[in-house]
């Protein structure tokens, strides 16, 4: 029973390789990489182990699954192209969270300890990440997380790195556009109380509105698994807001943008990286008309850097659907892993710190990508307007 | 030891299953005196709070942490539990779901209300996002011995009158009563005992994960301790305590089979319970589940006379 | 405005509520235990319905009583597998919960392995949601087709359980197994009955969430088990009308928490409520005062 379980899992994993190597023969060399930058690297082993901490099972696994998706496209290409060197094959080693702090700490530790992997992409959540993080960085490995967006992440120590904007980053940005643009001056707010993700986008939302003098008419909030916003819709639609600015998750942003039509709202809404996925607007339709996106990256960004075209190609051919930011952040994380792997030739924790940190300017599907010297991601985020069912940048919509 | 890690069981995860093994053991306490309370996460809650605050804001050791937390569960324990208490089975489950879920939503919004009752900007309990940054100070050698102790306590409880009242509580209320049982005073000592222990718990878990937020502690975390408890077995203590244990680490084992591990966990945990229904530590479950396994016949037989 | 479109927004909640409390307390009703793999049949109802109109090309009516079908027959299996062994044993009430959770956890991992992770939809078009026009307040016609669906559901239900033969063999099984079963009732046959009409009931539930909200993942159970339980305590446990009368007063209580400026303490309104009635009205809102069971 237990071999025939093993030879499954052997299928079911080599699935998606199978899959993304039906394209080898086209690429010689993807677009994304220190191909000139860093030499070939001649000393790494022939295996180099790279772990990743996905919340692959629970209800986290709508964006672990992304991730795990993007990481192993990723690091196909890297083994095709042979980016870390001829003989050197990368393999990363996954291991599912659930979205639970505690397996997050024993996946940590597990791979950092135990399986002694060379750095760690992960884990999903900011409040995992707050928990596990520290093992790693008492352990002297690199942690990148892919999709912590909270503050102070970064911040518990020299190898904790991230390569997803904070909402810090992207919303303050989006607001001034709008305002500016829309004549925005006063707003109802709306954001979820008890996930860290939408409380940190609520509070830059509301530093970003009251920076720009744009009057609060009226804060709602909902819980956690809510599908029903009606009640604080009409509360909020009541109060004849300009714009509607809301901080939640992709589940509950289709919601709130159907609901808040059926209500007979028209104006526009404007959310953070939670709205920033290609479901959102597939699932609201018409309904997304004059929907305001800000977020690192967006499949329906009108100009989109030449490896993010690549990488939806890439990732729709393998996958047969569309990624969404959660799959390039973790796609373009593998990647920087990789690139510090390849211009440290050595499979040196420290070593792979330093090349990581000093990585700028690198070509990836989010943009030109540089680090911070807090090790925080730096690249352009996007302002975008929805108008006929497509993404385009709020600035050249509305005129300067 | 070398052969725990190669399993997946890790120092991290052996400190996990020592938690989880006071949290069975709480759960324990209310169950054998006939309470089907789901109290406990909520105040886990409580003693993680208090006891976090107490070490963070005002610098004190983790063992006055740890006191601090296990007091004030067991001083809210007293209005908490003297009306609820009154309810019997799923009805007392569900008050106290409801206990927990007011816990859950006071902590979150407590800084608010904190702010607008004294006008000033409180940050405590810091909302959804919660403390983060709380130093790892449990140790195992904490657990290990904080557990040596409850084992001691409840081995000298079941061999006490106040033991002998918690069985005679359980067994038959109104007898017990007639018996000369205080059965108000039996029920909510049991009730703030388990409700201290459950704090404990959670002081010693808080400092051991570096952070805690309202969400930990909600239904879902109700449910597992019942669980520890229930699985691991209910006729003596030593049952919540291999419950505990086994449900923390299985996860953890049973991380090769990928993405199948959902499947195999919820198919031991239904195999398990099905088969031992009195859980894993009963030796009368044992015994039955021999019987039928060496002779399909006996085993008929046998079930029919239970039945 | 304000206040008839919140009413409306209480009715429609109460009305989905209701639908998915029906089958909970349905089982408990009869059984006397919690099913915490309910909210799983629902997903698993949810997803059927799907298939159906997605690869069979089903119309939507027609694929709610498919997945109601494929549904009662999960909670059949549901009752087999995981409810009548320990039944069997006589164990106790509280290894058939946790029971329940172990077939909880392989339903939702079984459905992620097929169905994967992503949120599923119904297709666009596949049902009518233009608000209705000359209204003084704003519904959808799905909405309106959902209320009356959980209406006639509850009713079907109620006449079931009073008028029929099967209904009065349900009822003497609840009141007492052994007596049940003296006057020549099939008691595994009425539990299996039971787990068949709680898991279309679920199954009708399913699919009609995912009309209302379209967006349906494996773990869609998650956001209303908790919610269910709520309901049914606050109407009476084991009681149907009690389940219906929970759910709107849940909602209700929902709504103008929130109409009144409470958004953040919402749930703890209704909790406290609930607390109250459980000291106070132990039988629930509309339960009878001597309970039946022990």
């Amino acid at each position: 029973m237990k071999k025939l379980l093993s030879i499954l899992m052997v299928f079911a994993l080599l699935l998606p390789v199978t899959a993304a190597f039906g394209q080898d023969d086209m690429m010689e060399q993807p677009l994304v990489g220190f191909w000139e930058q860093c030499p070939t690297p001649e000393n790494l082993p022939e295996t180099v182990n790279v772990g990743a901490i996905f919340g692959l099972s629970e209800a986290v696994a709508v964006y672990g699954t992304a991730q795990q998706n993007a990481v192993q496209l990723a690091v196909d290409e890297i083994n095709a192209s042979h980016y870390l060197g001829e003989s050197t094959t990368l393999v990363v080693m996954f291991e599912d969270s659930a979205g639970n702090r505690d397996q997050a700490i024993a996946a940590m530790t597990k791979l950092v300890e135990e399986d002694g992997v060379v750095a760690v992409l992960g884990p999903t959540l900011s409040s995992e990440a707050f928990a596990a993080d520290p093992v790693a960085q008492e352990n002297s490995t690199v942690v990148m997380g892919v999709s912590n967006t909270a503050n102070g992440i970064t911040e518990m120590g020299d190898y904790v790195f991230r390569d997803s904007l904070p909402e810090g980053a992207v919303i303050p940005g989006t607001i001034a556009q709008a305002a500016e643009i829309l004549g925005l001056a006063k707003v109802g707010l709306f954001y979820g109380n008890d996930d860290d993700f939408t409380v940190s986008g609520y509070e830059v939302f509301k530093a970003a509105l009251e920076e720009n003098s744009i009057e609060i008419l009226g804060e709602e909030t909902f819980a956690k698994g809510d599908v029903d916003f009606n009640a604080q819709l009409t509360n909020l639609i009541a109060a004849e807001p300009d714009a509607l600015v809301v901080s939640a998750l992709a589940a509950e942003a289709t919601q709130i943008i159907l609901q808040a039509r059926a209500l007979g709202y028209e104006g526009p809404i404007i959310g953070g990286n939670g709205f920033n996925s290609p479901a959102v607007l597939r699932d609201s339709g018409a309904d997304s008309e004059g929907l305001i996106v800000g977020g690192a990256w967006n499949y329906g960004n009108p100009n989109p850097s030449e490896s993010s075209v690549q990488f939806v190609e890439m990732y729709e051919a393998a996958y047969e659907m569309s990624p969404d930011q959660f799959a390039a952040q973790a796609y373009t994380g593998a990647w920087l892993m990789a690139t510090a792997i390849r211009c440290a030739d050595s499979t040196d924790r420290t070593d792979v710190r330093d090349a990581l940190a000093g990585i700028a300017d690198f070509d990836s599907p989010l943009g030109v990508f540089s680090f911070d010297e807090d090790r925080n991601p730096v690249h352009d985020p996007i302002a975008q307007i929805v108008v006929e069912g497509k993404f385009q940048p709020l600035a050249l919509v509305m005129g300067e | 030891m070398e052969f725990l890690r190669s399993i997946g069981i890790t120092e991290i995860v052996m400190q996990f299953m020592l938690i989880n093994a006071i949290l069975g053991l709480s759960m324990y306490l209310v169950l054998y005196t006939g309470m089907f309370s789901l109290a406990n996460a909520g105040f886990m809650s409580i003693g993680a709070y208090t006891g976090v605050i107490l070490t963070q804001n005002f610098d004190q050791p983790l063992w006055v942490g740890l006191l601090g937390g296990m007091a004030v569960a067991g001083v809210l324990a007293v209005p908490i539990g003297l009306p609820v208490l009154r309810l019997k089975d799923i009805y007392l489950a569900i008050a106290t779901i409801g206990f927990g879920e007011v816990v859950r939503i006071l902590i979150l919004n407590f800084d608010t209300l904190a702010g607008s009752l004294t006008g000033e900007s409180v940050r405590l309990t810091r909302g959804a996002l919660g403390i983060t940054g709380i130093p790892k100070i449990t140790e195992t050698w904490h657990l290990a011995a904080f557990l040596v102790v409850t084992g001691f306590i409840m081995i000298r409880l079941h061999r006490s009158r106040f033991g002998r009242a918690m069985a005679a509580v359980r067994q038959d209320e109104p007898a017990a009563a007639n018996m000369g049982i205080n059965v108000v005073y039996t029920k909510n000592m049991v009730f703030i005992m388990s409700a201290v222990l459950a704090a404990a718990a959670g002081v010693l878990k808080a400092h051991l994960t570096r952070t805690i937020s309202p969400g930990d502690y909600g239904f879902d975390q109700a449910v597992s301790i019942l669980a520890f408890a229930v699985l691991g077995g209910t006729s003596t203590w030593v049952g919540p305590l291999v419950g505990g244990f086994v449900l923390t680490a299985l996860p953890e084992v049973l991380r090769d089979f990928k993405q199948y591990r959902g499947i195999v966990n919820g198919s031991i945990l239904l195999l398990v319970i099905v088969y031992l229904p009195g859980g894993l530590v009963n030796p009368a479950g044992w015994s039955q589940l021999w019987t039928r396994l060496r002779g399909k016949k006996q085993g008929d037989t046998l079930t029919a006379e239970v039945s | 405005m304000n206040i008839t479109q919140q009413v409306v927004n209480a009715i429609w909640l109460g009305g989905v509520y209701s639908l998915f409390a029906l089958g909970y307390a349905l089982v408990f009703s009869i059984l006397g235990v919690l099913n915490l793999a309910h909210s799983a049949v629902f997903m698993w109802g949810a997803f059927i319905g799907l298939v159906m109109v997605t690869q069979f090309s089903f119309s939507v009516w027609l694929a709610i009583p498919v997945a109601m079908l494929g549904a009662g027959l999960i909670g059949v299996l549901l009752d087999a597998v995981a409810f009548a062994p320990l039944r069997r044993r006589n164990a106790p009430r509280i290894a058939q919960l946790i029971s329940s959770i172990g077939a909880a956890i392989l339903l939702v991992n079984i459905a992620q392995l097929i169905f994967g992770t992503q949120p599923e939809r119904f297709p666009l078009g596949s049902i009518p949601t233009d608000t209705i026009e000359g209204l003084p307040f704003r519904i959808t016609p799905i909405q309106i087709i959902i209320l009356l669906v959980s209406v006639a559901l509850m009713a079907l239900l109620q006449y079931m359980v009073i008028r029929t033969r099967a209904g009065q063999a349900m009822r003497a099984v609840a009141f007492n197994q052994r007596v049940a079963s003296l006057l020549g009732v099939n008691v595994s046959g009425i539990f299996r009955m039971t787990f068949f009409l709680a898991g279309a009931l679920a199954g009708a539930a399913g699919v009609l969430y995912g009309l209302a909200y379209n967006s349906m993942t494996p773990f869609m159970g998650d956001q209303v088990a908790l919610k269910g339980l709520t309901v049914i305590v606050l109407g009476g446990m084991g009681n149907i009308q009690g389940a219906v009368v929970g759910g709107f007063v849940v909602a209700a209580l929902e709504v103008f928490s929130i109409a009144n400026g409470g958004s953040n303490y919402r749930d703890a309104f209704v909790f406290t409520l609930l607390f109250l009635i459980l000291l106070f009205r132990p039988q629930g809102l509309v339960g009878q005062k001597e309970h039946t069971r022990a």
